[in-house]
């Protein structure tokens, strides 16, 4: 039938008016059904879809379509001030502005990232190296933020604010930066505040903190870190799709600020210390001791152990620390070799350093030897330029004297030869007595931690014959390294040989001389208190106090001994340290040490002997409310640095007249 | 026998109506639910589209849009009194001059190094090729119903094949691979209500397959690149959309989160976080229907889709019912089309389509749609008023 049509049409001319009426054929019904299944089935795939995302899986990307646009900021907490014993502020906050970078918001193609970072790194001066770390580092949290600067300028924050668009996923929020307004003051003690590390925060993570947390480094900041720190907020903050906030962040909980701390130091006498220190150096300068280049001194209440000031020279500005850093700024704390050639600064020198104590170990060996029955106070030994033992002589510090002495005399007059002779007497006791004289060094806390609440502490070290046999058993050694000889003990008996001991530990054991006997534990942190408005008074939240004092046991009337010996030695025409406390209105009793050590200065092939300047001692005599113990490193004999270094502090601590202006025990 | 009579009777109708086929007689004849469906269906996407539009830095393009329906209601209107017939007659002035005015179009955008789709007309910018696709329908319905007695011979499709082939060409080449799509499933529409032999159509559906494959699979494998990559990947993305989220298929995962987002009831103009802070992005345009969707919910996205089944249901009735096989091929290409836009737009935005350019019908903002699509319908309406009119010679 259609054959015939289409033969027509090929030999016809298409003629309209003859052509068959249109009509809708089956074939074109069909077809047109079939279009409308197609059509049905078509809507039916779109209902379907449609149901299945927004009926069956709308919770899930309501949740989705939440989390693209809710930002969730952190509120710093501001970090607690830290205060001295008066309550003047050592470490306040001043505002300042963080920048953070949210991954999420930060251009998708990888060169306009780098773009962006570079124009940021241009203004904040952190580099794009250092944010791309950080950025790395967080990687699997795009709504984690990475504060990549602190401490922004004002003139810094305003073109970020004017330049936001060219900025998307650039944050700048409020932030607090750690002040110092005595500077350099107590810079080891106080510590720093730095950005929690990787290793750091997998280990504190139990205790709630974040990636971005800062984290106190050292000093109290490190130790009270807990009480200092706060409780940051947190607000919610819409974004839109460049990151751009869409009206003000919504508080959700405030920031609990940070406790204040009150230590134990005073500040104006921890001036007086570090002031002390250079001056004690000058000193050393002027008599011809010119390696002098650092030193420590701890002033402690002998009553209870608190630390009242504790001055470690060369120093640093801990501000450093704050906002951006600066890698020639930080060199001297952070890189070795710039750090030797500046005798590390970064050191806290009265904790983390050990000397030979020298003559100021002396009342060690006294008091050793008189609970051991070695020695009776009033017996005299002999004080002679040298002490001859095993065909060996061991020189006096001075050859000038040739003398019968009692204890208190040789104490006053730093005889050599006199414990030259207690140092054999220990090395001549039957070995069923054990090692008396270490094992009342270590009863005194010498080669000990003192427990300061402040760390980095180092032991220090008191050699036995047990020690020395394990030190040399290596095999470069002989038996003879390994032996301990007579010679050994001798030179303990004057804090000679190996014997290291911190400063503190040494001002512990002479608070123990001031004290009666009984060891104290040293502290800094004082209590916590919460923040008032200024001119009020804080409210204690918590006392960390002193821990009682421990007896060590020692004999009082052997004590005494000592103590008129310490006495002897600043008041005596010929004691040691009268040129410089004869004449000081209190009763100042103390002695000093100059013990010779090997340094090895840069530069220098060879290791030369250098004397430490020690000075250790308290005062008032009959009522002793402060121990100061100071060192000056190649500082010369006792007497010409160290004891005029510790003068200082007495002056500033009981007034230059002796009125007492400021006093421990109040 | 009873062909006859039917026949016999519908001739008598046929006289009635042609004496009426003249002035406002004829719109007695509209399809009164079509136009329904299309007023309807154009008042519910202005005001989704104000919403959509409402937080974006330029404002609400509601006035905009609006000016665009009424441009476009004329047109609408003037279609109605148009016979389709002058379309086939002009069927040569037509297809070479909407050719003409592409070329034109592609070479203005090679002179300014980028890509060009539109012509500035002043008040809007005009798009040949969206234009394109009504005018593309009309002449190639026209090229294939001169063909209709030898419809069987595989020289008529491919004919036809030959004239649709050009015009898809420039406008891949624009490059508006959407677009180009369009134009394909209106030419593969010809030739289905043409009466094409399903054999041809086989191997016609064979061939295009083939050459799918070998766009996006075989040449690039051997080193020949017809797509630039991002086409491709945009094309080839909404198969595995959670491949790389933030970048070849952000788009795609946010235009489903906005839809997933708008749940049962939608979470209203200003809830919509997606689309009033950006993350949705063309919102206004290609993905209209995800941002329709998240302000509106499972009900306001439906009951957009029920008018647009609305729409090509009366279509379908239209086909059925055309005066002659050029208003039916016509008719049909139109419905076909129609759907085929509202299928790829939507399903693009729930992530089962490749993702493309083309425009939501009376939803997307956009003039050169919007004045298309009503131009398409006021055809369909004109068809349907002439059923039964035999064509005056």
């Amino acid at each position: 039938m259609a054959s015939t049509a289409d033969r027509g049409g090929r030999f016809l001319p298409n003629d309209p008016r003859t052509a068959e009426p249109y009509r809708l054929t089956p074939q074109l019904a069909f077809r047109v059904a079939m279009l409308g299944l197609l059509f049905l089935a078509i809507f039916a795939v779109l209902f379907l879809r449609l149901w299945a995302l927004q009926v069956l899986s709308g919770d899930r990307y309501l949740t989705a379509a939440n989390d693209n646009r809710v930002r969730t900021l952190r509120l710093e907490a501001p970090r607690g001030p830290v205060l001295d014993r008066n309550g003047k502020v050592l470490v306040r906050n001043v505002a300042g502005t963080r920048v953070e970078l949210w991954p999420a918001d930060l251009p998708k193609t990888w060169a306009a990232r780098k773009r962006e970072l570079r124009a940021l790194s241009q203004i904040t001066g952190a580099t794009v190296k250092e944010m791309l770390a950080q950025l790395k580092a967080n990687g699997s949290d795009p709504l984690t933020p990475v504060v990549v600067q602190r401490g922004l300028k004002r003139d810094q924050v305003f073109y970020l604010y004017e330049h936001a668009a060219q900025f998307p996923g650039v944050q700048t929020q409020d932030s607090f930066l750690r002040s110092y307004p005595y500077q350099s003051l107590a810079a080891q003690v106080l510590g720093y505040v730095g950005q929690i590390s990787p290793e750091e925060y997998k280990s504190l993570r139990p205790k709630g903190y974040l990636p971005t947390d800062a984290l106190g480094q050292s000093g109290v900041e490190s130790t009270y870190d807990t009480y200092l720190r706060g409780k940051d907020g947190r607000a919610q903050l819409t974004v839109d799709s460049r990151g751009r906030p869409k009206g003000a962040a919504r508080t959700e909980t405030r920031p609990t600020p940070g406790q204040a701390l009150k230590l134990t130091i005073d500040i104006d006498l921890q001036r007086a210390a570090e002031r002390a220190l250079k001056f004690g150096i000058a000193t050393a300068h002027a008599a011809g001791e010119t390696a002098a280049n650092g030193g420590a001194i701890v002033a402690l209440d002998p009553k209870d152990g608190a630390v009242l000031a504790m001055a470690s020279n060369p120093t640093y500005q801990p501000s450093i620390f704050v906002g951006r850093k600066v890698t020639k700024k930080l060199a001297p704390l952070l890189n070795p070799e710039v750090a030797q050639k500046d005798n590390h600064p970064g050191f806290n020198r009265a904790i983390s350093v050990t000397y030979p104590p020298g003559s100021v170990f002396k009342p060690v060996t006294a008091l050793a030897a008189m609970e051991t029955g070695l020695m009776h106070p009033d017996d005299v030994i002999p004080c002679t330029p040298s002490y001859i033992a095993y065909k060996q002589p061991f020189l006096n510090w001075t050859p000038l004297i040739d003398t019968g002495m009692n204890l208190a005399t040789a104490l006053a007059q730093s005889c050599d030869t006199y414990f030259y002779e207690l140092g054999n007497r220990f090395y001549k006791l039957p070995a069923n007595r054990g090692h008396q004289l270490q094992a009342w060094a270590n009863r005194f806390g010498l080669g000990e931690l003192t427990g300061l609440d402040v760390g980095p502490e180092v032991k220090g070290l008191i050699p036995t014959p047990e020690w020395r046999r394990n030190a040399y058993k290596g095999k470069q050694y002989t038996e003879v390294d390994r032996t301990w000889k007579p010679g050994y003990s001798i030179q303990m008996a004057i804090g000679q040989g190996q014997v290291l001991v911190t400063p503190l530990q040494m001002a512990r054991f002479y608070a123990m001389i001031a004290n009666g006997g009984k060891l104290v534990t040293p502290h800094i942190g004082s209590d916590v208190e919460l923040t008032g408005t200024t001119g009020q008074q804080g409210r204690i939240l918590r006392r960390f106090g002193a821990q009682s004092p421990q007896p060590t046991g020692v004999d009082p009337l052997a004590l005494t001994a000592v103590q008129r010996g310490l006495e002897e030695a600043t008041h005596s025409p010929y004691g040691t340290g009268f040129g410089v406390f004869g004449h000081f209105p209190v009763d100042i009793a103390g002695k000093t040490g100059s013990a010779e050590k090997l340094i090895k200065f840069p530069g220098y092939p060879n290791a030369v002997n250098k004397t430490q300047s020690w000075w250790c001692g308290y005062g008032p005599y009959n009522a002793p409310s402060i121990v100061v113990c100071a060192v000056i490193e190649n500082g010369g004999h006792g007497g010409v640095s160290a004891a005029p270094a510790a003068l200082k502090v007495f002056e500033q601590y009981f007034g230059k007249d002796g009125q007492i202006t400021t006093h421990a025990s109040d | 026998m009873a062909i006859r009579a039917v026949d016999t009777r519908a001739g008598g109708l046929r006289e009635r109506r042609e004496s009426q086929a003249v002035g406002l007689g004829l719109v007695r004849r509209l399809d009164w639910p079509l136009l329904g469906a299309l007023i309807a269906v154009v008042a519910y996407g202005l005001w989704a589209i104000d919403g959509i539009t409402r937080h974006d830095p330029g404002g609400s393009a509601l006035s905009r849009q609006a000016l665009y329906a009424f441009a476009g209601s004329l047109l609408f209107l003037a279609a109605l009194f148009v016979d389709p017939d002058r379309y086939r007659q002009l069927r040569r002035p037509i297809y070479f001059g909407t050719l003409g005015v592409m070329i034109f179009v592609l070479a203005a955008g090679a002179a300014t190094r980028g890509s060009r789709r539109w012509i500035d007309v002043g008040f809007f910018t005009f798009q040949p090729s969206e234009f394109g696709k009504v005018v593309f329908v009309l002449a190639l319905a026209a090229f294939i119903a001169e063909r209709s007695r030898s419809i069987t011979d595989p020289r008529a499709p491919l004919a036809a094949i030959g004239y649709g082939l050009a015009p898809i060409m420039l406008v891949f080449v624009q490059p508006d691979i959407g677009t180009a799509l369009v134009y394909t499933a209106a030419l593969a529409a010809v030739l289905f209500i043409a009466g094409v032999r399903w054999s041809h159509l086989a191997v016609l559906a064979a061939l295009t397959v083939f050459v799918a494959l070998a766009v996006l699979w075989l040449l690039p494998a051997s080193g020949v690149n017809v797509l630039k990559p991002y086409q491709a990947a945009r094309l080839t993305g909404f198969t595995h959309p959670n491949n790389d989220p933030r970048g070849a298929t952000y788009n795609l995962t946010q235009s489903i989160t906005a839809v997933g987002a708008g749940g049962l009831r939608g979470r209203g103009v200003l809830g919509a976080t997606q689309t009033r802070l950006n993350y949705l992005p063309e919102h206004a345009t290609d993905f209209a229907f995800a941002s329709l969707s998240e302000q509106h919910g499972f009900f306001g996205a439906s009951l957009l889709l029920l008018l647009y089944l609305l729409i090509v249901w009366r279509a379908l009735k239209i086909v059925a019912g055309a005066r002659d096989l050029y208003c039916a091929v016509v008719a049909g290409a139109i419905a076909f089309m129609f759907l085929f836009q509202v299928f790829v737009n939507s399903a693009m935005t729930m992530g089962i389509a490749p993702i493309t350019g083309i425009p939501l019908p009376f939803v997307s903002v956009g003039g050169s749609s919007m004045i298309t699509n009503f131009l398409a319908l006021g055809i369909l309406q004109s068809i349907h008023m002439r059923r039964g009119v035999r064509r005056r010679a």
